[in-house]
């Protein structure tokens, strides 16, 4: 199934290579939705996560030529790219905050979030968003990696430019992390209603 | 949710998280992802990617995507890429040095020619002309009679 997908993933590539606009947008109907959810929740800025998917996909359709399915799959090489966009946008912000041309601090990614405390269920989901938002930078890179893009660990090494090895320590801490805000969000729960 | 409430739900919806009620998928992923099982890192990723979703308009990012193709513009930014990278960083800061280093020899240069000529006229025992610098008190001896 995943396989399909890729050869899928790797015959679009093919046609946009060839200037194919429709490719393109079903390139973008497959992957935009992860490509944005990893951004938005990597950068936690809304706005600068749709702008770089824009990027993204501009950077695939001049490059699309580029790609070698050889080397590694499609959604490998388009989450490379997100991720180094994603880097390079956070330099930027914080080059320009540091000047004082943008004090915009982080935006929150979700406009739901005053209706979702109204149950239990997204009150969950709200707790593991904000224990993405404190975990380090490459942690929460490798993550949402595994859980957004849902690739594995070699997929992550390459897309990070780490060994697995490292990748595997990150994922570790990440989730150690996480379920430590979990745990915590719980017993403050267990505590307020006791 | 407790163990005893996760083991009821499963026994009413099944093993399928994804088949149970959906206000109770997040407290049983969340109820998996803590409880050390097995299957515990693939349930908190599951449960990551459900809380990290984010809604947007496909159509809207497609339509964008395919102006800015158009505008043959991939980079809105003022700023160039270079620049915030750490090469174009680094070349930025090594031309401010050496910006600053010249302009400094320049000051320093002529700060040097105005004492020089004031050194050249005081070893020549003459007054400096009365053009904004300071005037070389004369020998309070020259000139009076011996």
């Amino acid at each position: 199934m995943a396989d399909e997908a890729s050869r899928g993933d790797d015959e679009l590539l093919a046609r946009i290579a060839a200037g194919g606009q429709a490719a393109l947008s079903e390139l973008m109907a497959r992957h935009g939705r992860g490509l944005r959810t990893f951004a938005t929740r990597y950068l936690g800025h809304a706005a600068d996560a749709e702008d770089v998917v824009q990027e993204v996909f501009v950077t695939v359709w001049k490059q699309a030529a580029r790609f070698d399915p050889g080397r590694g799959r499609a959604s490998t090489w388009l989450y490379r790219i997100t991720a180094n966009r994603c880097i390079d946008q956070r330099r930027r912000r914080a080059l320009r905050t540091f000047f004082g041309l943008d004090d915009i601090g982080e935006e929150p990614a979700a406009p739901e979030a005053n209706a979702e405390t109204a149950t239990a269920a997204r009150q969950e989901l709200a707790i593991v968003r904000d224990g993405l938002s404190r975990l380090p930078e490459r942690q929460r890179m490798a993550l949402l990696l595994r859980a957004v893009g849902e690739l594995d660990i070699t997929a992550i090494a390459q897309v990070m430019g780490a060994s697995t090895g490292s990748v595997e320590q990150l994922l570790v801490r990440g989730r150690r992390a996480l379920r430590d805000h979990l745990a915590d969000a719980a017993r403050g729960r267990e505590r307020k209603s006791s | 949710m407790t163990r005893e409430e996760f083991e009821n739900n499963r026994r009413r919806f099944g093993d399928d998280i994804d088949a149970w009620p959906a206000p109770l998928r997040g407290p049983a992923l969340a109820f998996m992802a803590l409880n050390g099982d097995a299957d515990s890192d693939t349930a908190l990723d599951r449960f990551v990617r459900q809380a990290a979703l984010v809604e947007g308009d496909d159509r809207a990012l497609a339509r964008k995507v395919m102006a800015r193709i158009e505008r043959g513009a991939a980079r809105p930014s003022l700023l160039p890429r270079f620049l915030v990278a750490p090469a174009g960083i680094a070349a930025c800061a090594v031309a401010v040095l050496v910006a600053a280093t010249l302009a400094g020899y320049q000051v320093a240069r002529l700060q040097d020619q105005f004492q020089d000529s004031e050194l050249l006229a005081l070893a020549a025992g003459a007054k400096l002309p009365d053009d904004g610098g300071p005037a070389i008190a004369a020998d309070p001896g020259e000139g009076d009679a011996l």
